[in-house]
């Protein structure tokens, strides 16, 4: 071609570069879009060339100035897409013909061979055209893909650390809407405590018939307006699991890719939705195991120690019974016996009772403001019997906080700790409770002067349940004491533990983490 | 003297056995009754001067009958329950019951809360003006010019202090809730901060315990109250120790119960 060939320098081609770049848009681009968008800016390119070739003419040739018409039609095609791309090239064959090919301001032609021209360079402007568009769609889809790869990685990463359905809710809402610029919730049909609170306008009706033939459907909701999107989420829990998103942009119909990714994401979901599913059920099994271990441990622990006191309760009502011949010394001595292993009986019993109740469904507890001295106090009143004759000492510094506890549950921990003290002491042992406030922790403790844990024998195994210092005692009562004490104390944010006490005995001793009590306001003077 | 009366209200048949047994040693004539109707009936036939309640009964719950005796009587209710029914035990106290004894409790316990209620009462009925000088352990309070003093030695109390002192003294050695306490002390708009008690109580005991921390007179009901125990109306001695003159032995209607 002989105009290309003679083609100089063109100096606005930098400015134009420069706009081009900033105006270079590849996130928002044709794709999706409506194919007549371009049509304006098309229209108003070759005017500016027109108006640029006119300039120029003063300078150029002719020849060279059709040129400018087909750099027009590349960026336009590349800007905004085949169809503008098409009308450019042929609006700058008409203006280039009306403009500038003699006569001018004529669509007559003098000379036949710019009927060449025109239709050389409608043809070059329409196949350069056609190329530029559909580069730029490509590298607009490949952005677009490459997008969506890594948001798609990036959920998958999140699902694969969620473990649990509110943790999937909480991706769904926080990673996924963004893309969609929608919201995003998770709804079963068929496990009413899984769904979240839903939004003004969601039809239940429509999100169950989705769980249920695990078809797709865009919604609008008639009373609020909003655009809803139902997508089945595939489940085999058979929860009839339905991702439900909310907002404008689902107005118009997706575009591929959008379905695409939409498609993917629901994938991504119940994936994780089965992954959770068989994790909670292997973990069930698991605790249920585990269960049944320790119901059976605890049960031959309990038939001992439960039928031991018993079996001498009966035999000595019994021996009362028959009491003729009894001097009323020893039938004394019988009954007050019976009154003893009635309330071992009973310790037990509330022990046993606490300790299923914590197995059962965890440490439940109502805590409020207390006086750690009126624990203690209560504590020592409950021990009082078992306590009998030793001497108690109470150390509790004048100016304690008020701290944040079950009364009742933490009344049991001191309460066993003292019963303890009083099982394994002889009777002229001494027993000190104390607390004080040290480093942010109320600090408790309770030792005694006894003989002290058996040489042999770890502390730490003293806390495990049935442990006991020394095997099948005289002493009775299930080794649940302890154990018991210390899920209390771990429910309460707190640590426990036993150490030898020098110079004999035993220290058990309790950390629990302080809060700034409730304000109590000043007294008017 | 008369035998006091006692209504025993219990569905368990070997308890009400060894309460009867242990009450009628006492000298006490006791009246059984195994249901709420039985109880209303025994209440109103017998016009005991002391009732013990079991709040588990067959057929409704012991606190319609407390509220229902409330309406005529003013006779002590001993209330008898299991441990895990705190906010039973805090709902019978506020509906009128006197004390409480958690299951199992033991044989001299209750005699001893008996006797001691019983002797509260016949004080109240037998002389309606309270004595304005009350003695517990070494502590004597004269509520008509609100002098405290303890061994002697005059002790200062905000007024929030004496107020919740006088709650308690009030109470005559029944037990009474954190929302009582509250309600008679700040008011209404406090009811359910219990902690103010808790803080204020520790001030007081501070202040009157011997040993503060194992306190033998204001006595904690954990998760429930207070009581004050070991309270008896004492004679005019507060002030001759404080040696502010002798006017005060015209407090003659002090009664001594020793």
């Amino acid at each position: 071609m002989p105009h290309l060939k003679s083609m100089r320098f063109m100096p606005w081609l930098a400015s134009r570069a420069s706009w081009l770049g900033r105006a270079w848009d590849f996130e928002r681009g044709v794709v999706g879009g409506t194919p007549w968008r371009g049509l304006l800016p098309a229209l108003l390119a070759c005017g500016a060339a027109t108006l640029l070739a006119a300039l120029l003419l003063r300078v150029f040739d002719l020849s060279n100035v059709v040129i400018l018409f087909l750099f027009t039609v590349v960026l336009v095609s590349l800007r905004w897409g085949r169809m503008a791309g098409a009308v450019a090239a042929l609006l700058g064959v008409v203006s280039f013909d009306f403009f500038f090919v003699p006569p001018i301001f004529s669509f007559h032609v003098s000379d036949t061979q710019y009927l060449f021209t025109f239709t050389l360079t409608l043809v070059v402007g329409l196949v350069t055209g056609q190329l530029a568009a559909r580069l730029r769609e490509e590298a607009a889809s490949a952005a677009a893909g490459e997008q969506r790869a890594t948001a798609l990685a990036s959920i998958a990463s999140q699902l694969s650390a969620a473990s649990s359905v509110e943790e999937v809710q909480a991706v769904c809402a926080q990673a996924m809407a963004p893309m969609f610029d929608a919201q995003g919730y998770l709804w079963f049909s068929r496990h009413a405590d899984m769904r979240t609170p839903m939004v003004e306008g969601f039809d239940e009706a429509v999100a169950h018939w989705v769980g249920e033939h695990a078809r797709s459907a865009p919604c609008a909701s008639v009373s609020s307006g909003a655009w809803y999107r139902y997508v089945p989420l595939i489940s085999p829990m058979g929860a009839g699991g339905v991702l439900v998103w909310r907002g404008d942009a689902l107005a118009s119909s997706l575009g591929h890719e959008q379905q695409r990714l939409l498609e993917a994401c629901s994938a991504l979901i119940g994936q994780a939705l089965v992954r959770i599913h068989f994790a909670d059920m292997a973990r069930e099994a698991q605790v249920r195991v585990e269960g049944e271990r320790f119901r059976h441990t605890l049960l031959a622990a309990v038939s001992h120690d439960l039928k031991t006191p018993l079996t001498a309760i009966r035999g000595m009502a019994e021996t009362l019974e028959l009491a003729d011949a009894l001097p009323v010394g020893d039938r004394v001595a019988v009954a007050g016996a019976i009154r003893h292993q009635a309330d071992a009986l009973h310790r037990q019993v509330i022990n046993l009772l606490d300790l299923a109740r914590i197995q059962g469904h965890g440490v439940c507890l109502y805590p409020e403001w207390h006086a750690i001295g009126e624990v203690v106090e209560s504590a020592l009143a409950s021990a009082a019997a078992s306590l009998g004759e030793r001497c108690i000492h109470v150390t509790l510094d004048a100016d304690l906080p008020l701290v944040q506890l079950d009364a009742a549950l933490f009344e049991r921990v001191l309460a066993n700790l003292l019963d303890n003290a009083a099982k394994y002491t002889p009777c002229d042992a001494c027993v000190e409770v104390g607390a004080r406030v040290h480093e942010g922790a109320l600090h408790l403790y309770v030792e005694d002067d006894g003989p002290g844990l058996p040489a042999g024998v770890d502390a730490e195994s003293l806390f495990a349940p049935f442990a006991r210092g020394v095997q099948e005692s005289a002493i009775s009562g299930v080794g649940l004491g302890l154990a018991l004490c210390r899920s209390i104390v771990e429910a309460h944010g707190g640590v426990m533990d036993a150490q030898a006490r020098e110079p004999t005995g035993v220290r058990f001793a309790i950390h629990v983490p302080l809060h700034r009590p409730p304000m109590v306001e000043p007294e008017p003077q | 003297m008369t035998r006091p009366r006692i209504l025993l209200v219990e569905d368990e048949a070997d308890i009400r056995r060894f309460i009867r047994l242990a009450l009628e040693r006492e000298g006490m004539a006791v009246f059984e009754a195994a249901s709420a109707l039985e109880a209303r009936i025994g209440a109103a036939s017998r016009q005991p001067q002391l009732v013990v309640l079991d709040l588990g009964l067959p057929d409704g719950d012991g606190k319609g009958f407390i509220q229902d005796l409330r309406g005529w009587s003013s006779a002590p209710v001993l209330v008898l329950s299991a441990r895990e029914h705190e906010q039973e035990k805090v709902a019978a106290l506020e509906v009128g019951a006197d004390d409480y004894l958690t299951k199992p409790f033991g044989v001299p316990e209750l005699v001893a809360r008996v006797r001691a209620h019983l002797r509260r009462a016949s004080l109240v009925s037998a002389d309606g003006a309270a004595p304005s000088i009350v003695r517990f352990g070494a502590v004597a309070v004269d509520l008509a010019t609100y002098e405290v003093s303890r061994d002697g030695v005059p002790v200062h109390l905000t007024p929030n202090e004496f107020r919740l002192l006088t709650a308690l003294i009030r109470g005559q050695g029944k037990v009474i809730t954190y929302r009582q306490l509250l309600l008679s002390v700040w008011g209404p708009g406090y009811s359910d901060r219990p902690h103010y008690v808790r803080v204020y109580m520790n001030n007081l005991r501070q202040k009157l315990e011997r040993d503060p921390a194992r306190p033998q007179h204001l006595v904690t009901e954990l998760q429930v109250g207070y009581r004050l125990a070991g309270i008896h109306p004492g004679e005019a001695t507060v002030r001759s120790v404080l040696e502010r003159g002798l006017e005060a032995c015209h407090h003659a209607s002090v009664v001594d119960v020793a």
